[in-house]
């Protein structure tokens, strides 16, 4: 226990700067990830066969292919033609372009089992297709998918994590860095993870707040 | 009174002996992994597979190396036989559970000596040591130390606080960036991510045999850093056991065969610990 509360005091400074990198590189992929999955169901939503099949092509490679290779290719290869993105710019692009797929799968699924009545109902009082989509299927898709959009975005955050790969000083390199100055792996990794309890926790309880008050606006 | 004082001594006295018999008969006991090790026949040593050139998987794919060659020289010292060995591939963070709990008898793995380290695991003396050296691309502009403390230079640095360190206190205006890995940490000057890496000197010279394209910086980061063997704490005969062999390797018995193994990794010929047997150079 002794050992425990000397590693922390001593490396709690460096934990709480890991903590605000592994917060920031979440509050900027989140969104985007977000974002780029509603960019992704248009397509599908507007009718565009040939853009659906392109979409559908991404979400393949996306889904099927390391979320660690992605970020190497991205900053160990664009140098390569010339372009020196940072490393978090790499980092946020490669996370959001995974997560935005597997986001876009899960608003599909709730966007499928709506009933065809909605899109009727919609087109019966004059909307045009967009306004059908903008204020009718996607509001009540989302209320659909929460708990999944949730599960989605807790597995994002803890996959930022592998920004420590691209020399982003997040917890996990800090946890590493640690370990190679102390020698004190079981306490590194546990500091590590009980920070990553906190960000993911606080994210989760956030996500339930939007569910419980959409379910009473919309339930 | 005189009663009393006498009885108290009298206990003393037998408090004192009953703590030597139980201290003694303790001592008998003390069980060391050394006897472990020396009648399961061969050791377990701890190392890294993507250090080169200390432990790393060549063309073959056999696990190869300075490391390597020094547990196997262990061996050949304890049990006659240089092949009685297994060898535990590990990351340089799974070093410390492994020595901690048991996984490995010990670890030779290109690690530095640190104080912090050595409240966690216990270092032999050590068995290597060398300075520290700056790489960059061949066409880069940087000629000296200095040309890399400036605001656009990007310094790319291993996990170790050593480095870390070195950095601030040598190239205080330079960015810097932090990798867990050699190759990675190369790559990034390699493919224009970082302009400078710090490395140690062996690892440096095989890294630019290997890449034409990469250069040394002559000026040496003047720091010698000692490389020791690492065991868990607390097991005092086979610390003993391995320092003394380490010993006999930099200055002894062993260092015929030492000298063998440093010269084909980093081909000079090591320089004896005793400084008076070495030959004056002509």
């Amino acid at each position: 226990m002794d050992a425990f509360v000397i590693f922390f005091t001593r490396y709690l400074p460096a934990f709480a700067d890991g903590f605000l990198i592994t917060a920031g590189v979440a509050a900027l992929a989140a969104p985007a990830a977000l974002i780029w999955a509603i960019v992704l169901i248009i397509p599908r939503l507007a009718q565009w066969t040939w853009a659906s099949r392109l979409v559908d092509a991404y979400v393949e490679v996306m889904r099927n292919s390391p979320l660690l290779v992605q970020m190497y290719l991205l900053y160990f290869g664009l140098p390569l033609l010339g372009l020196f993105w940072s490393s978090i710019v790499c980092g946020v692009i490669a996370i959001a372009s995974q997560h935005g797929a597997f986001l876009s799968e899960i608003l599909r699924s709730g966007i499928q089992s709506l009933s065809q009545r909605q899109w009727e109902a919609g087109s019966a009082i004059g909307m045009r297709r967009f306004a059908v989509i903008r204020l009718v299927i996607l509001p009540q898709a989302f209320i659909k998918v929460l708990p999944a959009l949730g599960n989605q975005l807790i597995v994002l955050v803890k996959d930022t994590s592998l920004v420590s790969a691209i020399g982003v000083m997040d917890l996990t390199l800090t946890g590493k860095m640690t370990i190679e100055r102390s020698g004190a792996s079981f306490e590194a990794f546990i500091a590590v993870a009980f920070f990553y309890l906190i960000l993911t926790s606080t994210l989760g309880l956030v996500l339930r707040i939007i569910e419980v008050r959409a379910a009473r606006r919309y339930g | 009174m005189k009663n009393g004082f006498l009885s108290k001594l009298r206990s003393v006295f037998a408090g004192a002996l009953a703590t030597m018999v139980v201290a003694g008969a303790a001592h008998a006991q003390e069980t060391s992994r050394l006897d472990e090790l020396l009648s399961r026949g061969k050791l377990i040593v701890g190392v890294s597979s993507e250090s080169p050139p200390f432990g790393f998987v060549d063309e073959k794919g056999e696990l190869v190396g300075f490391d390597i060659d020094i547990a196997k020289l262990i061996a050949k010292a304890t049990f006659g036989d240089e092949t009685k060995v297994e060898f535990v591939r590990q990351s340089a963070a799974q070093r410390w559970p492994n020595a901690q709990n048991g996984t490995i008898d010990f670890g030779a793995q290109t690690t530095s000596i640190y104080a912090d380290r050595a409240q966690k695991v216990a270092f032999t003396r050590s068995y290597i040591d060398g300075g520290v050296v700056m790489i960059v691309r061949k066409d880069a502009p940087f000629q000296k130390l200095a040309d890399f403390n400036k605001s656009d230079v990007t310094i790319a640095n291993l996990t170790t606080p050593t480095q870390e360190e070195r950095a601030k206190r040598l190239f205080p205006s330079a960015q810097i960036a932090t990798f867990d890995g050699i190759a990675a940490q190369f790559n990034a000057v390699k493919l224009g991510r970082a302009q400078g890496a710090q490395l140690d000197g062996p690892v440096a010279a095989w890294y630019v045999k290997q890449n034409p394209d990469m250069r040394v910086i002559e000026e040496r980061l003047t720091d010698v850093v000692n490389t020791g063997i690492f065991m868990k704490p607390g097991d005092f005969r086979l610390w003993q056991y391995l320092d003394l062999t380490v010993s006999e390797m930099t200055g002894g018995y062993l260092f015929a065969d030492y000298s063998k193994i440093y010269e084909k990794w980093f081909g000079t010929k090591p320089l004896n610990v005793k400084w008076y047997l070495n030959q004056p150079q002509k």
